[in-house]
């Protein structure tokens, strides 16, 4: 028995040294980030050791540990895709990818980000880096968006679809004011008939436009700001990703706000005046 | 349809009870009454005495929550909307305080409609209109919208409206209601004439000259008729 | 008269309202159409366009799209071997790389560079001018736009400096002449492009790495069908990726062309909205003006389904004469639309992005439909449940 007590103990011994060295092992690894997606989808967390090769044989494999998991910077360029990717520290990665034949050292990077300690002094930090260093593109970031090809030509492509959707809005709202207004046309009748004047209806009417107009911008800047959740809810759902699809700014408001008040008020006296060149008897009679 | 005494109409103790917030009202309560071919029936009562209740059950637009109301021998509680309905288009004629022409329809066009709800032929219809109108002194505004008439003539046109399918009773609310004396005569005689014609006749009105000129007036109060004048 | 003669006088009596309904509906009508062929317009006609190109099978080294992956190795003698294959009348390999045309300015006129090798006559490309070159020979197709802007024509000598991989390269020229003028189905409007066989592609490009290429085409055999070659190939290949036009555009439908589908399903929600809001609103209020009227056709005998049928036709005429007028409307838009889009960098200019299909204008005409329906819902409630006597009593006491 004793000795059975003892096998077992050296034995868990032997086990507990494994595991140790095992341990160490992965701690001396490289470390490496693993986006979301390819956690998920690999079924990897943190800790896990993998392994990298960067051809398609299979040749070449590295061990790594995964330190962490991140989520992806969100892409507009590559909306749907699934962003399986793994951050390397750059030794490592030029040391997986480097051609055997090629001597360290020798390699090269497409792109270095700079965070300047003034965003402000972007512009002529780009500037100086491109007369020092020919051969050599510098950008801005905050301008790259601006300037790419795709997203100037969805820029025109919403704008198209707004300003029909603003048409239709004009048709729609000129086609209620014009009901509202032919509602109190014996109202209306009745005032001209006992003496008021044009301009001093027309100017009430105006005042409900504007009340009703600012009111109804309101609600609409309301109805915009719960939508742009909705959407963004539903389409990061539905792609996975971090983008923000729709974004309410102030300017976007201030922007519908100038668009929608006068052209509600707009209706609204129009519909009106078509009402007031009418004879006052005949807008009294039923 | 069979007909029962004869009788258009027969109510027994017909009520008509609104549920309302404060509790219920009776608009009327327990109304028996006999309309006969040819009859000329006057109701008049004070503002709110259920006049208008009763004809609207009469004319079977609104059914009675108590009662029992036949139209020529059948209970008209017991017909569906749709029953109703064709029975107020082909033996039902209704004249209006406010007329309630169509305004985008002209005179003729007016009449035409409840013939073509009753599947009148097209020919036939036209040849229907162009008489009614003639006959209530309209024919040279058949074409004439609504707005283009006077109140008198438009209440003539909804007289040949309501007698476009030759119902066996013609209901009227308030018919001079809105016309001033003269054109109220005028539209009192055009009655009349439709009375004398065959047409049974029940007229609310408030005009005691109006109501004079019925062979049954009755008075009605609180939802209950009062007295009955029978003149020869 | 009938419902819809009775529906179309009471339009007819307030003309601005109703012309504004209609209009408005034309309006959002337009946008609905819009929406619907942007839905699957992306895809239709890159499926046509991957069609008409002659293959409708691609092979690749891995699952990436054609000259994103790595190179297929032996792609020559693959090709020639699939080529073989009885469900395959032909098939290609196919390399795609960089030059710059030293013609047409001092820095010469940068090009995307196609080199082609395999058995069969067809290329995916149309001669318009000229000939196709001749494997073995030094010898080039050009574009209309390279032509364009560097005064090339069919029998001109050209150096041109090539550029395969994404380094830095400084290659020495190599002679050309140009045999013809080509139109590539993938090339964008202001693309250029020049192609030639695929070892003189090599030999521009430094005369390594002759037998590589991105994508081996494939033309399946008719009555054998891209499912039997794809199976075919796979088996014979297995270590590289078999995809088939249909499979090709499953994939961009659910990647990039995506966006423009929810985007269209978003916008096709919103005008529906919108036009079921302004009808309702639209009959509603016309339905409120005219209680009196309906309560007194009630009482002359009107049927419920009769006013009801007096509703519905309105809300079929609003929506009817709107969804007409949305018709041209929409296409005009489309037109428009199209033109924006296809600025986007990279898209081919065959590619567009409106496209019409019959079951389009079936599935718009459905959606109209539904729209007068239930747009007519809440008036056709009110003068369903309209009391008659009550009504009346009202219209005389107001």
């Amino acid at each position: 028995m004793g000795k059975v007590w003892v096998r077992c103990l050296l034995a868990l011994i032997g086990a507990a040294l494994i595991a140790s060295a095992t341990l160490h092992a992965a701690d001396t690894l490289p470390s490496v980030l693993i986006s979301r997606q390819l956690s998920e989808g690999e079924h990897l967390s943190v800790g896990d050791v993998i392994r990298l090769s960067a051809s398609e044989d299979g040749s070449n494999v590295r061990q790594f540990r995964v330190a962490g998991v991140y989520e992806p910077t969100p892409d507009p360029a590559r909306l749907g895709a699934v962003i399986r990717e793994v951050q390397l520290h750059l030794p490592d990665l030029l040391g997986l990818t480097r051609e055997p034949s090629v001597p360290s050292g020798s390699e090269y990077v497409e792109t270095i980000n700079v965070a300047l300690v003034d965003p402000n002094d972007a512009e002529a930090f780009s500037r100086d880096v491109r007369a020092r260093m020919p051969g050599i593109d510098a950008q801005p970031a905050s301008g790259a968006a601006e300037s790419t090809g795709p997203f100037i030509v969805l820029r025109r492509f919403h704008l198209a679809i707004a300003i029909v959707t603003v048409v239709a809005s004009t048709v729609f709202l000129l086609a209620l004011t014009i009901m509202l207004v032919d509602e109190r046309r014996a109202a209306v009748g009745v005032l001209r008939l006992i003496g008021l004047p044009i301009r001093r209806i027309l100017l009430q009417l105006f005042l409900e436009g504007v009340l009703i107009a600012v009111v109804g911008s309101m609600f609409g800047l309301a109805l915009s700001l719960v939508s742009e959740g909705i959407i963004n809810q539903f389409f990061q759902w539905r792609y996975d990703t971090a983008l923000v699809f729709v974004r309410v700014t102030p300017q976007v408001a201030a922007v519908c706000v100038a668009i929608a008040i006068p052209l509600g008020v707009s209706a609204t006296v129009v519909a009106s005046w078509a009402l007031l060149r009418r004879n006052g008897l005949r807008l009294a009679r039923r | 349809m069979s007909t029962t005494n004869g009788h258009v109409i027969e109510a027994r103790n017909i009520s008509r009870v609104f549920p309302m917030s404060a509790g219920p009202v009776t608009a009327v309560a327990d109304v028996s009454l006999e309309i006969r071919p040819g009859d000329h029936i006057a109701i008049r009562g004070p503002s709110g005495c259920g006049k208008s209740t009763l004809l609207h059950m009469l004319g079977c637009v609104e059914p009675p929550t108590a009662g029992t109301l036949l139209f020529r021998g059948d209970d008209v509680t017991k017909l569906s909307d749709r029953q109703r309905s064709l029975l107020r288009l082909r033996q039902i004629g209704f004249v209006f305080q406010r007329f309630f022409l169509l305004p985008m329809l002209t005179a003729a066009e007016n009449v035409e409609l409840p013939q073509s709800e009753a599947n009148v032929p097209k020919a036939e219809r036209r040849q229907r209109t162009q008489e009614l109108l003639e006959y209530v002194g309209l024919a040279a505004r058949a074409a004439h919208r609504p707005s283009e008439l006077s109140g008198g003539e438009m209440q003539r046109v909804a007289i040949a409206r309501a007698l476009a399918n030759n119902p066996g009773l013609l209901l009227a609310d308030e018919p001079t209601g809105e016309l001033d004396r003269a054109t109220g005569e005028q539209i009192a005689s055009l009655l009349d004439r439709v009375n004398a014609d065959g047409t049974a006749l029940v007229i609310v009105t408030h005009d005691p000259a109006l109501a004079e000129r019925s062979t049954r007036i009755l008075s009605m109060r609180d939802g209950r008729i009062e007295s009955e004048l029978t003149s020869a | 008269m009938n419902a819809m003669g009775f529906a179309w006088r009471s339009l007819v009596r307030q003309p601005a309202r109703a012309s504004l309904g209609v209009l408005g509906v034309a309006a959002v009508g337009a946008l609905l159409f819009d929406m619907l062929l942007l839905s699957q317009g992306l895809v239709i006609s890159m499926r046509g366009l991957l069609e008409r190109t002659g293959f409708d099978l691609r092979v690749t080294a891995t699952d990436a799209l054609p000259g994103q992956g790595p190179l297929i190795p032996n792609a020559i003698e693959r090709s020639q071997a699939i080529a073989h294959l009885p469900s395959v009348r032909s098939a290609i390999a196919l390399r795609f790389a960089n030059a710059v045309v030293l013609a047409g300015g001092p820095r010469g006129v940068y090009t995307t560079f196609q080199g082609v090798a395999g058995t069969g006559a067809v290329h995916p490309w149309t001669i318009l001018r000229g000939r196709d070159f001749t494997s073995g020979r030094p010898e080039i197709v050009i574009n209309e736009n390279t032509a364009a802007r560097t005064q090339l024509a069919p029998g001109s000598r050209v150096m041109l400096r090539g550029s395969c991989t994404d380094q830095a390269q400084a290659l020495p020229p190599v002679p050309f002449i140009v045999s013809g003028i080509a139109q590539f189905p993938f090339d964008s409007p202001n693309g250029t492009t020049i192609a030639t066989s695929l070892p003189m592609l090599a030999t521009a490009c430094g005369g390594n790495e002759s037998n590589e290429a991105d994508v081996i085409m494939v033309a399946s055999q008719e009555g054998a069908g891209a499912s039997a070659a794809v199976s075919d190939v796979a088996r014979l290949l297995p270590d590289l990726h078999v995809l088939s036009n249909a499979e090709a555009v499953n994939r961009f439908e659910r990647g990039g062309f995506t966006y423009f589908r929810q985007i269209s399903t978003v916008l096709t929600a919103v005008t529906l909205s919108f036009a079921v809001l302004l009808i309702t609103v639209l009959l509603t209020v016309s339905v409120n003006q005219r209680l009196g009227e309906i309560a007194a056709l009630r009482a002359l005998g009107f049927s419920r389904g009769r006013v009801v049928a007096d509703v519905f036709c309105e809300s079929v005429l609003i929506v009817g004469g709107g969804g007409l007028l949305s018709l041209p409307a929409g296409a005009l838009l489309a037109i428009g639309l199209d033109r924006i889009l296809k600025r986007i960098p990279g898209i081919p200019a065959d590619v567009h992005f409106f496209v019409f299909e019959p079951s389009t204008l079936q599935i718009h005409l459905l959606l109209l439909s539904a729209t007068a329906i239930v747009a007519a819902l809440y008036p056709i409630r009110i003068v369903t449940r309209l009391p008659i006597a009550a009504t009346l009593r009202d219209e005389v006491v107001g």
